[in-house]
């Protein structure tokens, strides 16, 4: 017994070393974002602090028009659950109660899209997108997020495991297919529905790769492409107002985890989904 | 035995009918938008693979392979795909084994587990380009944190993202901190599903926690971690976001990826067609990289 104990101890201690690593970043983002100038760059490195200073970032928010950035980011990955998470719901619908033909094939090409990703696809999309002048804006950036093949297939999944006798009952009752989706279907599988908006809404709030293809001028920004081009003009040491910058750019996010980490983390685990 | 009345029976079944005109509206939208947006350019990426693309004029120009004889004489798209293997290999695996041993030593119980196990996973949902802005900090060789730690215990600094032979090590290691997380919770829930008996059955037969471990959780977990290498795999094989903050693919090209060679020949020099052809070089890595794990993978799969 005393040795289980013994060994709890060490393995709590292995792990919380371990966590302090991981923390070791965003620990030093917040000290630099707000030390005095020179002690950033002091060494033996000041861990915490002499006094705090806000001049960093009073001139972070100056330089770049964050609330438009968020803005931004906030249209777009709304819209995007939205549109993905109704589709999905139509589509899943379809695919785990309906039986009807080429419907293996149409699946397939959904899932299909998965092994497609905007990374291959990107140079003709944005061919395509330039010729319908969706270049540079709000449905340029969502065209590739419109729907989500991983809801579509969660969402066939928790279907199926909705008796069919329920469906039949509400059918005989009078119910059209449209109010037995949202009458019964939707309450049953709230959860799955929870899980898959919230990850849809994470992998569009930190997507980077085609909203920085897509977007040209300032204010279509989305924050990490606003952050990524706040870091370019800094060549010289300048790290207190750009380490402001991330803590601006990643808070929000950030103080909505720590809210809601259990039920974050438990639809990753739910899921599988990654971003 | 309770038989429907006929009626019911005829509204049923009036109702299946009804259902192809359903099925077909309600799966139309993802259908449409997928078209669209996902499998047109999927295949206009190949049809631009075999042209010169003129984007201003709009002007296609057939070289029919040219773009990919172009590709195998090209050091820099070669050097980019060799990076990305490297990285590939260098993450996945260790991803995948950090996450399992944490995995591990969660499953024990001790005191704030649900908050460590936050912290481990904070990384993931944080934008990749704001963490590495930070991470570009902390490799700063002059003044970043990691090399006063490195002085603090009097070992030499590392010339970090700088130095041809440290880049990409150091994108990986930005990479493990990011991803390490996801592959952790991934782990967590296989071997919740894992039943106890087992272990408990082993103990009395006087197995070690290291036996165990080989013998019990490795092999029952191995559907979990053909789902993670393949899953973890497909990803960096996609890795862009980290390397176009921490380096810009260099020094020297030594941290070039495929997609980072995709973006810079399509969207800095307009090489649309030769970019069209990277792409599918990508996409049949992708392929066959996804084959061969699952082929492979199959094979150390146990069930008891």
């Amino acid at each position: 017994m005393r040795l289980k104990i013994f060994w709890r101890i060490v393995i709590f201690l292995i792990v919380s070393a371990g966590a302090l690593v991981m923390l070791l970043p965003f620990y030093w983002m917040v000290v630099t974002s707000i030390s005095p100038a020179p002690e950033i760059i002091a060494f033996p490195p000041r861990w915490i602090p002499s006094h705090i200073v806000w001049d960093h970032f009073r001139e972070a928010w100056s330089r770049a028009p964050w609330l438009v950035y968020y803005k931004n980011s906030l249209i777009v990955a709304t819209v995007s659950v939205m549109c993905s998470v109704v589709f999905g719901i139509f589509a899943g619908y379809a695919f785990a109660v309906y039986r009807f033909p080429f419907q293996n094939l149409f699946f397939l090409l959904i899932l299909g899209t998965l092994m497609v990703p905007v990374q291959v696809t990107s140079v003709a999309l944005y061919v395509f997108l330039a010729r319908l002048g969706w270049v540079d804006t709000y449905q340029g950036i969502l065209a590739p997020n419109f729907a989500s093949a991983f809801a579509v297939y969660l969402i066939r999944q928790s279907v199926q495991t909705v008796p069919a006798e329920l469906l039949d009952a509400a059918r005989i009752d009078g119910a059209g297919e449209v109010q037995i989706i949202f009458r019964i279907v939707v309450p049953l599988i709230k959860p799955v529905l929870a899980a898959v908006a919230m990850l849809l809404f994470l992998s569009s709030w930190n997507d980077f790769l085609w909203p920085v293809i897509v977007i040209n001028s300032e204010h279509m920004r989305t924050l990490p492409v606003g952050i990524a081009l706040f870091k370019d003009p800094y060549g010289f040491i300048n790290y207190g107002p750009l380490m402001a910058a991330t803590v601006i750019s990643i808070a929000p996010m950030l103080i909505a985890y720590a809210l809601s980490q259990r039920f974050m983390i438990r639809g990753i685990a739910m899921t599988g989904m990654r971003f | 035995m309770y038989r429907p009345q006929k009626w019911i029976l005829q509204a049923i079944q009036r109702g299946y009918r009804r259902h192809y005109v359903h099925a077909y509206l309600f799966i139309s939208p993802v259908l449409l938008v997928f078209g669209l947006f996902r499998v047109w350019p999927a295949l206009q990426t190949l049809y631009f693979s075999f042209y010169r693309v003129e984007l201003a004029s709009h002007r296609l120009v057939y070289v029919g392979l040219e773009n990919f004889i172009d590709l195998f004489h090209d050091d820099i798209f070669l050097g980019a795909v060799i990076n990305t293997f490297l990285y590939a290999f260098a993450i996945v695996p260790i991803s995948a084994a950090a996450g399992l041993i944490l995995a591990v030593l969660f499953n024990e119980r001790f005191p704030a587990k649900e908050l460590l196990k936050g912290v481990y996973f904070a990384p993931m949902v944080t934008s990749t380009v704001a963490a590495a802005v930070v991470w570009w900090w902390l490799y700063n060789p002059q003044y970043g944190l990691f090399n006063a730690i490195l002085r603090l215990l009097h070992l030499p600094p590392s010339p970090w993202l700088l130095s041809t032979k440290t880049a990409l090590l150091s994108i990986v290691l930005f990479s493990i901190w990011k991803t390490v997380g996801y592959n952790m919770v991934i782990y967590i829930a296989g071997l919740q599903a894992i039943p106890s008996e087992f272990y408990e059955a082993a103990t009395i037969d006087g197995a070690s926690s290291i036996q165990q471990f080989w013998r019990i959780t490795v092999p029952l977990l191995a559907p979990v971690t053909t789902f993670i290498l393949i899953y973890n795999g497909i990803f960096a094989f996609q890795v862009f976001d980290q390397v176009l903050v921490l380096t810009g693919g260099g020094p020297a090209n030594a941290t070039n990826v495929i997609v980072l060679e995709i973006y810079r020949q399509a969207f800095q020099r307009y090489r649309f067609g030769y970019a069209a052809a990277e792409a599918m070089v990508l996409f049949l890595l992708i392929l066959i990289i996804t084959i061969i794990q699952f082929r492979t993978s199959r094979r150390f799969e146990v069930t008891y």
